[in-house]
C-alpha cells in the first residue's frame, strides 16, 4: 500500500510540476479575495480602534494565517473529478483495484498542495513586509495544536467535497451545485470574515455545521485566541463530524459507482 | 447598422442556444441571487460597524456595487465565454476560420457567445445604483448623472481593450491559455472604493489592471468629487485605450499570418 | 474580354523561422535569453496556373507544404517571396470582396459551433456573408438537394456522425456561391461510401456553378475520381503538373506484366524485372518493366515459361505518385 501511494506521488508529482506556469495564476486568484478584505476590516479598525474586539493587527494576522490555513485544509476535487465522470475517463480509473477518490485524486490534491504552498510562500513573505502583523501572541504550545486541527479540516473538507462531487454521477448540473456547496462554506467557514463579526444567528449556525472547522478553528487557534473550552470543543466537533463525513461520503460513492455502471458511461 | 444586424442575428443565435439549456439558466439564476444575498449580508456587517467605509457611505456602497455588477455583466456575459471560445479555436485552428471571414474579427470574437440571461444582471444592477442614488440623499445632479454614465462607458471600454491586448498576446506566445486571469483575479477589487486599500494594490487596480477606472471614478463623479478636466480625461483615456486595442489586434493577426516576421 | 487564370501563383515561398531547442533544464534557460531560431522552407519558389471551372488535385507527403500553400492562397499566411492572384485579388490582404468570393474547408476544423443545431450556424453564416434572402433560400435548396441536408439541420451538431457533420461543413462553406474552393483534406475520416458521397457532390457543384477547386487529400481515390490535372509537391517543391494520365510516363514510365503460371510459386522471375505484389489479384504474379523493354520481356517470358495467360497493365496511379514522392 504504501508502495502505491509512492508511486501515485512520483506520478501525480510530476503531472502538478507541469502545470506550474497555471499555478502562479491560481495563486494571484486565490490570494486577492483575502487582501481585499484584510484592507477593508484593517482600514475600519484603523479608524475605529477595534471592531467587535478585534484590532487592526488583529485582521492582518487573521487573514495572513487564513492564505496559508486555506492552502493546506483546501482541496481541488471539483476540478479534476468531475471533469474525469463527464467525459468517461474514470471508467479506466474504476476497475483498477485501488479506489481512485482516496488514492489517485487525494495525492493528487496533496500534490497540488505542496506545490502551491511552495508558490505561496515567497508571496507570503512579500505581503508580510507590506502589511507588518505582529505574530507575537503565538506559541509553540498553538502552533502544535493546530497540526492535528488542520489535519481534520483537510479531511472533513475533503472527505465532504468528495461526497458533493460525487454528485457527478447523477447529473451534469454539478457545478452549480458545488457553487452553492462553495457559498455556504464561504459564509460559515470564516473565510469571508471572522465568524465573532457575522450576524447572531450566522455564528449559532455555524457552530453546528462543519465548515468552521477548516478555517475559523485552526486560524483562532495558531493566533491564541481560543479559551482552552473552545480548543476542546473545536476538537470534539472535529471528532464527531469525521465520521459522518466519511459515512457521507461512503454512501454517495457507493450509490454513485451504482449507477455509473448502470448506465454505462 | 451592417453590424447590428450580424449583432442581432448572434444574440438570436444565442438565444437559441441558451433555451436548450432552461434548467441550467433558471439555477444559474437561483446562484447569481444568493450571491447578490451574501454581497448585501457583507455590507450589512460592514456597515454594524462603522458609518463609513473609506469616506463612503452605505448608499454610495450599495451603487458601487451596482456599478461593479455592471461590469461584472459584461465579463460574464461576454468577455468569459468569449475568451473561452478563443482560446478553443487556437487550440483546435478554427481561428483561421474566422480571421477568413468578410467581418472585423475583433467584432466577431467579441460577440460570438453571449450568455443572454445575464440580461437579468443588468437589471437588478440598475435596481442597485439607483436605490444606492436615493440612499445618499439628493446629492446628484444631472450633471453628476451624465457623468457618472459617460465615465462608466468609457471605464468599460478601457477594461474591454486590456482584455482584447489580452487575448491579443495568444498571437505571438501561442501556449498563453492563462491570458486573463490576472483580470479575473482582480475585477473583485471593484467591489469596494480603492480608497480603502493599500497604496501598492490602489496603484494595480488604478493603472495596470484598471479595474478601478470602471467603478471607483464614475462612482466619484456621481458624487461630484470630479471637475470637468478630469472627466474630459477619463473619457480621453476610454477612446484611446480602445483605439491602442484595435491597432495591437491588427498587428497580432498580421503578426499571426506572418506578415511581421 | 480579358481573360484571366482564377488562381495564379508566382514563385511563392514561405521560410518557416522555428525556435531550436535542446533537451535538458540549462538549454531551456539558455533559450529563454537567446533563442535559437532554425529556417524551416515550407514552401519553395512555387508557380503554377489553373484556369476556371478545372478541379486539380494537389498532392504531397505530410508535411510537404500544401496545406502552408492553401493558407496563403486563402489569405491566412503571408509568403515570405512571391506572389499569387487569386481572382485577381492578393489573397493576404483579406479584402472583405475576396473572403466573400472564395471558401476554405479544413476537413480536420469545425466551422460550425458544436453546440447549436446547423440550421443557426448557416443564419449566422448568411448574416456575416451578407448574402440576400431569396438568394440563400435557393443556394440552400440547391446544397440541399445535393447533399441531403434537411434532415441534419435542427439536430446539434455534436449529435452529428462524422460524414453527416462533414456535408454540413461542406454546405456551410458554400452558401455564398465561392467561385474559388480550397478543400483541405474534405473526406479525412469518411467511411468508403461518405468519401464517395462528398466526391459526387463536388463533381456535380463543379459542373453546375463552373467554380475553380484546389483540393488536398490522402485518399487516391478522390483524385482519380475529380482531378484531370494534379499538382505534387515535395520538400515544399513542385515536382510535377500536369495530367493524371500523363504522370505515370513522366514519372514512371513503368508497365506491370501479370503472368499466370502453371505451377506458380517455383519460378523465379528476378530475371525478367522487379516483381511487385498485387493484393487485388492473387492468382497472377506481377512484374514491373520499363515501357520500352515491355515487347522484349514479354517474348522472353512466353518462350522461358509455362504461361496461361499475360496482362500488360499501366500501374495503379497511387504507387506512381508514391514514387514521384520519393524521388
Amino acid at each position: 500500500m504504501v508502495n502505491i501511494f509512492k508511486r501515485l506521488w512520483q506520478v501525480n508529482w510530476a503531472e502538478q510540476w507541469q502545470y506550474r506556469a497555471n499555478l502562479i495564476m491560481y495563486l494571484l486568484y486565490f490570494l486577492v479575495s483575502p487582501v481585499i478584505y484584510l484592507a477593508v476590516w484593517t482600514s475600519i479598525a484603523a479608524s475605529r480602534g477595534e471592531v467587535n474586539g478585534f484590532t487592526t493587527n488583529d485582521f492582518i494576522t487573521y487573514y495572513m494565517t487564513l492564505l496559508i490555513v486555506d492552502q493546506i485544509t483546501s482541496n481541488i476535487i471539483l476540478h479534476i473529478f468531475a471533469y474525469k465522470v463527464q467525459d468517461g475517463s474514470l471508467s479506466g480509473e474504476l476497475i483498477r483495484p485501488i479506489h481512485p477518490m482516496l488514492t489517485n485524486t487525494l495525492v493528487n490534491n496533496i500534490a497540488f498542495k505542496a506545490l502551491s504552498l511552495m508558490g505561496l510562500t515567497p508571496i507570503w513573505i512579500i505581503l508580510f513586509a507590506l502589511f507588518r502583523p505582529d505574530y507575537s501572541g503565538v506559541t509553540w504550545l498553538n502552533m502544535a495544536l493546530s497540526i492535528p486541527a488542520m489535519a481534520l479540516g483537510f479531511i472533513i473538507g475533503f472527505l465532504l467535497s468528495a461526497a458533493v462531487t460525487s454528485l457527478a454521477f447523477w447529473t451534469t448540473r454539478v457545478y452549480s451545485i458545488s457553487e452553492f456547496y462553495f457559498a455556504i462554506f464561504l459564509l460559515f467557514s470564516g473565510q469571508f470574515v471572522p465568524l465573532p463579526l457575522m450576524p447572531d444567528f450566522v455564528q449559532e449556525v455555524a457552530k453546528y455545521l462543519p465548515f468552521q472547522l477548516s478555517l475559523y478553528f485552526p486560524i483562532q487557534l495558531i493566533l491564541g485566541k481560543l479559551s482552552p473550552e473552545e480548543i476542546i470543543q473545536g476538537f470534539l466537533a472535529g471528532i464527531l463530524w469525521l465520521p459522518i463525513s466519511i459515512g457521507l461520503f461512503n454512501w454517495v460513492w457507493r450509490e454513485g459507482v451504482r449507477r455509473y455502471s448502470a448506465v454505462g458511461a | 447598422m451592417r453590424y447590428f444586424r450580424l449583432l442581432a442575428t448572434l444574440l438570436k443565435v444565442n438565444i437559441q442556444m441558451s433555451l436548450a439549456y432552461r434548467a441550467d439558466t433558471v439555477v444559474n439564476i437561483l446562484l447569481n441571487l444568493m450571491w447578490l444575498g451574501w454581497e448585501l449580508l457583507g455590507l450589512s456587517i460592514i456597515f454594524n460597524n462603522t458609518e463609513t467605509l473609506g469616506g463612503w457611505g452605505p448608499g454610495e456602497l450599495i451603487a458601487l456595487l451596482g456599478v461593479f455588477r455592471l461590469v461584472n455583466t459584461m465579463m460574464a456575459a461576454l468577455i468569459w465565454p468569449n475568451t473561452e471560445k478563443f482560446n478553443q479555436s487556437v487550440r483546435d485552428g478554427s481561428l483561421d476560420y474566422t480571421l477568413l471571414q468578410p467581418v472585423n474579427s475583433m467584432f466577431l470574437v467579441t460577440f460570438s457567445r453571449i450568455t443572454v440571461w445575464r440580461i437579468w444582471d443588468l437589471v437588478l444592477a440598475f435596481i442597485l445604483i439607483a436605490v444606492g442614488v436615493a440612499m445618499t440623499g439628493a446629492t446628484a445632479t444631472a450633471v453628476s448623472i451624465l457623468n457618472f454614465v459617460l465615465l462608466t462607458v468609457s471605464g468599460t471600454i478601457v477594461i474591454y481593450s486590456l482584455w482584447i491586448v489580452l487575448i491579443a498576446f495568444t498571437f505571438w506566445f501561442t501556449k498563453f491559455d492563462n491570458n486573463v486571469t490576472i483580470l479575473q483575479a482582480l475585477l473583485d477589487a471593484g467591489r469596494y472604493p480603492v480608497t480603502v486599500y493599500p497604496v501598492w494594490l490602489r496603484i494595480i487596480v488604478t493603472y495596470l489592471i484598471p479595474i478601478a477606472v470602471a467603478t471607483t471614478i464614475p462612482l466619484q463623479a456621481l458624487r461630484g468629487e470630479l471637475g470637468l478636466g478630469s472627466v474630459v480625461t477619463f473619457i480621453g483615456i476610454g477612446i484611446a485605450s480602445f483605439l491602442a486595442a484595435s491597432s495591437v489586434w491588427k498587428v497580432g493577426v498580421k503578426r499571426y499570418s506572418g506578415a511581421s516576421s | 474580354m480579358a481573360h484571366q487564370s482564377p488562381i495564379l501563383v508566382t514563385r511563392l515561398s514561405k521560410t518557416y523561422k522555428v525556435p531550436e531547442r535542446e533537451g535538458g533544464f540549462g538549454a531551456a534557460v539558455r533559450s529563454f535569453f537567446k533563442r535559437k531560431y532554425k529556417d524551416v522552407k515550407a514552401v519553395q519558389e512555387v508557380s503554377f496556373k489553373i484556369e476556371q471551372g478545372e478541379i486539380v488535385g494537389f498532392l504531397g507527403p505530410n508535411g510537404a507544404g500544401k496545406t502552408t500553400t492553401l493558407k496563403m492562397l486563402s489569405g491566412l499566411l503571408h509568403p515570405t517571396s512571391g506572389g499569387a492572384a487569386v481572382l485577381s485579388f492578393i489573397p493576404w490582404e483579406l479584402k472583405p470582396e475576396y473572403l466573400r468570393s472564395m471558401t476554405l474547408v479544413m476537413g480536420q476544423r469545425n466551422r460550425l459551433s458544436w453546440d447549436i443545431p446547423a440550421a443557426d450556424s448557416f443564419l449566422l453564416n448568411q448574416a456575416i456573408y451578407r448574402i440576400p434572402d431569396d438568394e440563400y433560400k435557393k443556394t440552400y435548396k440547391e446544397l440541399d438537394e445535393l447533399l441531403e441536408l434537411e434532415p441534419l439541420m435542427k439536430k446539434p451538431v455534436r449529435n452529428l456522425s462524422l460524414g453527416e457533420r462533414m456535408k454540413c461543413e461542406i454546405a456551410a462553406g458554400l452558401l455564398h456561391r465561392p467561385k474559388v474552393l480550397f478543400l483541405d483534406e474534405p473526406t479525412i475520416g469518411l467511411d468508403i461510401t461518405g468519401q464517395a458521397r462528398i466526391r459526387e457532390f463536388l463533381l456535380e457543384y463543379n459542373q453546375r456553378t463552373g467554380a475553380t477547386i484546389l483540393l488536398t487529400s490522402h485518399y487516391m481515390a478522390d483524385v482519380t475520381a475529380l482531378c484531370e490535372r494534379i499538382l505534387i509537391i515535395h520538400h515544399g517543391e513542385l515536382k510535377y503538373d500536369g495530367g493524371i494520365s500523363d504522370l505515370s510516363r513522366r514519372i514512371a514510365p513503368f508497365k506491370l506484366i501479370g503472368v499466370m503460371l502453371a505451377d506458380a510459386d517455383t519460378h523465379d522471375l528476378s530475371g525478367y524485372g522487379i516483381e511487385v505484389p498485387n493484393e487485388e489479384d492473387l492468382e497472377k504474379r506481377y512484374i514491373q518493366v520499363n515501357a520500352g523493354d515491355v515487347t522484349g520481356v514479354t517474348s522472353r517470358l512466353l518462350a522461358d515459361l509455362p504461361i496461361h495467360d499475360i496482362t500488360i497493365t499501366d500501374p495503379p496511379i497511387e504507387s506512381v505518385i508514391e514514387q514521384a514522392f520519393q524521388q
